[in-house]
């Protein structure tokens, strides 16, 4: 029994040794080694040139020694069972027309003869476009944007039609920020706001089969195409409208100002005229250029004038006479006459107050010349004291007390004067020695004298 | 009694086995989704029949008895089209270009290869074939190969 165990172990063991299985490991690792070093990839590329097709090879490890290494193509051929390929440096291709396009290939590695490694693969699941060309980048300043079109050869072929697409974009100065745009079309727009203005950039395309039913890599990258984006046009036109609108903006605050300035003192007269007060109106019609003036119907300020008495009768005489005498000019010239020496310094009131009078037909010597008047004054104080002629000087308004003959000839009843009013009222003092009683000559329809025209003519 | 049982033993399963080719389909379809016919194939029917319409002299209106013969009935669309790949290969000639034999090879050959059908065809019915040489008849065959296809994908669609 012993020596038939040993015998049987015997015989394991040189069976082990004699096999050279995997207990070798220096064995071992050469086979693995052998295997890797011809791993192979390939791509197809279908009507690269007319109808023909090429498929390309290459080794994985680019070390490997390919010196007598061939590769061959069997199935899914037209009329042949097997092709092989051609070398060029370290790269084996084909172009043919035969292949069948559909089921499955195999590709075998062969040294001298003999397969070393095979691979099995589809031509339609490997196929790798060719690059995208002439791409132009094309700006649309209606749109503001910009169109991006290339080319590619694909769409002349009959196989390999549907693409996808891969755009990237990127500015110039910004190393690999790309940024990607997938599309099936052969256009592109590329919005002016999301690109930086007056800006460099630079674009390329590249190409993928869809998927559908062929498959495969992405195509190498289109050549580079270039281009500016431009500056903002806005920034142009807005300094002409910026400085329009400044303007606009000052000007009506101007006039916002102005208005509300001069809104009491000019706008709402004419807009909104008050009516006359008639105290108000009389002071300014009186009113004289001369500043040391005191203009005013107060019976306190002609304290300092010296009053003379009205001779009554004379007055009445010379009135009754100038309502007689129809020729305004004659009265003008006698009036003239009369006046015209005797109105300066104080013994002009005494004349004046000869005049006015007498056209008082006898009533009170302080009276308004009935009919003849439409504006009243009130009685002198009989009192003797000089006026104060600085005042008035030579040459200034003269300041009559009493009673002043009015143009007109009414009949209206006039008021009774007392003794103890008095009314100062001024001439114009346009015409030096034509007081307003030079209105006696002129005819009776001037010789009313309203408020209003008063006003209006102040 | 012993009559009535062998008539049902030795009777019945030779008529099934007999009625069963006529009812069920010979061939199955891989290329049901319509890539592979998109694709490949209809390109290569449609090169042909371009460029034998550019040459194409007068047809005869009726079709060759050949041809009737086959039809793409209901369930024999995949032996219909396995007998018209095979046909194909008869039309590729020397004096051909050479792509319109790689385009017949293409048609024959990849309709073949998406068919898997058990040949039914036997010596007799290929010597009975002759050689079709006319254009006329290539012409009708692709057309027929080509309903056939969208008959097959329009049944595919709806299932």
């Amino acid at each position: 029994m012993t020596i038939l165990g040993t015998a049987f172990g015997m015989v394991f063991y040189l069976l082990q040794a004699v096999s050279g299985e995997s207990g070798y490991a220096q064995n071992g690792e050469f086979e693995d080694a052998e295997l890797d070093d011809y791993s192979f990839s390939c791509y197809s590329q279908l009507e690269v040139d007319g109808t023909q097709h090429l498929l390309t090879c290459a080794f994985d490890d680019p070390d490997v020694n390919s010196t007598n290494l061939e590769f061959e193509i069997c199935g899914a051929l037209l009329n042949v069972k097997c092709l092989t390929f051609d070398k060029l440096q370290e790269m084996y291709f084909i172009k043919t027309k035969k292949f069948l396009l559909i089921g499955d290939s195999e590709i075998h590695v062969k040294l001298g003869g003999k397969n070393i490694t095979s691979k099995k693969l589809n031509i339609v699941e490997i196929v790798k476009p060719e690059a995208p060309f002439d791409i132009r980048v094309i700006y649309r300043k209606g749109a503001n944007d910009f169109l991006v079109t290339f080319n590619t050869s694909h769409s002349q072929k009959k196989y390999v039609k549907e693409l996808m697409h891969e755009v990237a974009y990127r500015q110039e100065k910004n190393e690999n920020d790309w940024m990607h745009v997938n599309l099936s079309s052969t256009k592109l727009t590329l919005l002016q706001r999301k690109l930086q203005p007056d800006a460099m950039y630079e674009i390329k395309v590249r190409s993928i089969p869809n998927a559908n039913y062929f498959q495969g890599f992405w195509s190498e990258w289109s050549p580079t195409f270039h281009f500016r984006t431009p500056e903002i046009t806005g920034g142009k036109m807005d300094p002409v409208l910026l400085t329009i609108s400044i303007l606009s903006f000052f000007s009506v605050a101007l006039m916002v100002i102005l208005a509300c300035a001069l809104w009491k003192k000019r706008i709402k007269p004419i807009v909104w005229p008050s009516l006359p007060d008639h105290k108000k109106t009389l002071e300014q019609l009186c009113k004289k250029p001369k500043k040391n003036l005191n203009v005013s119907f107060n019976p306190e300020s002609f304290l300092d004038c010296q009053i003379h008495k009205v001779d009554g009768i004379q007055a009445r005489d010379e009135a009754e006479s100038f309502l007689q005498d129809t020729s305004p000019s004659q009265l003008d010239e006698s009036e003239k006459r009369r006046l015209g020496g005797g109105m300066q310094g104080p013994t002009w009131p005494s004349e004046h107050a000869a005049i006015t009078p007498k056209a008082f037909r006898g009533d009170s010597p302080f009276g308004c010349l009935a009919g003849s008047i439409s504006m009243c004054e009130a009685l002198v104080q009989p009192s003797s004291r000089s006026p104060d002629c600085g005042e008035s000087g030579k040459n200034g308004p003269h300041v009559y007390q009493g009673l002043l003959l009015g143009p007109g000839t009414t009949n209206s009843t006039v008021p009774t004067p007392s003794p103890f009013q008095s009314g100062i009222l001024t001439l114009n003092p346009t015409a030096q020695g034509q007081p307003v009683l030079t209105s006696l000559g002129s005819s009776q329809e001037e010789a009313y004298v309203t408020m209003s025209s008063f006003y209006q003519n102040q | 009694m012993f009559h009535v049982s062998f008539r049902y033993i030795f009777g019945i399963p030779p008529l099934i086995l007999v009625l069963l080719p006529v009812t069920s389909s010979d061939c199955d379809i891989e290329g049901k989704d319509g890539r592979e016919y998109q694709h490949v194939l209809m390109i290569s029917i449609n090169d042909l029949l371009d460029t034998m319409i550019k040459n194409r002299t007068n047809c005869p209106n009726n079709e060759p008895k050949v041809l009737k013969k086959h039809a793409c009935d209901d369930n024999k669309e995949g032996m219909f089209l396995y007998r018209a790949a095979r046909k194909l290969k008869q039309f590729v000639k020397v004096n051909n270009s050479e792509d319109f034999n790689l385009h017949l090879s293409r048609v024959s050959q990849g309709t073949l290869q998406l068919l898997n059908c058990t040949p039914k065809e036997d010596n007799k019915s290929v010597k009975e074939q002759r050689k079709q040489k006319s254009l006329c008849s290539l012409g009708i065959l692709l057309q027929k190969i080509k309903t056939c296809w969208n008959k097959i994908l329009r049944g595919s669609k709806e299932h």
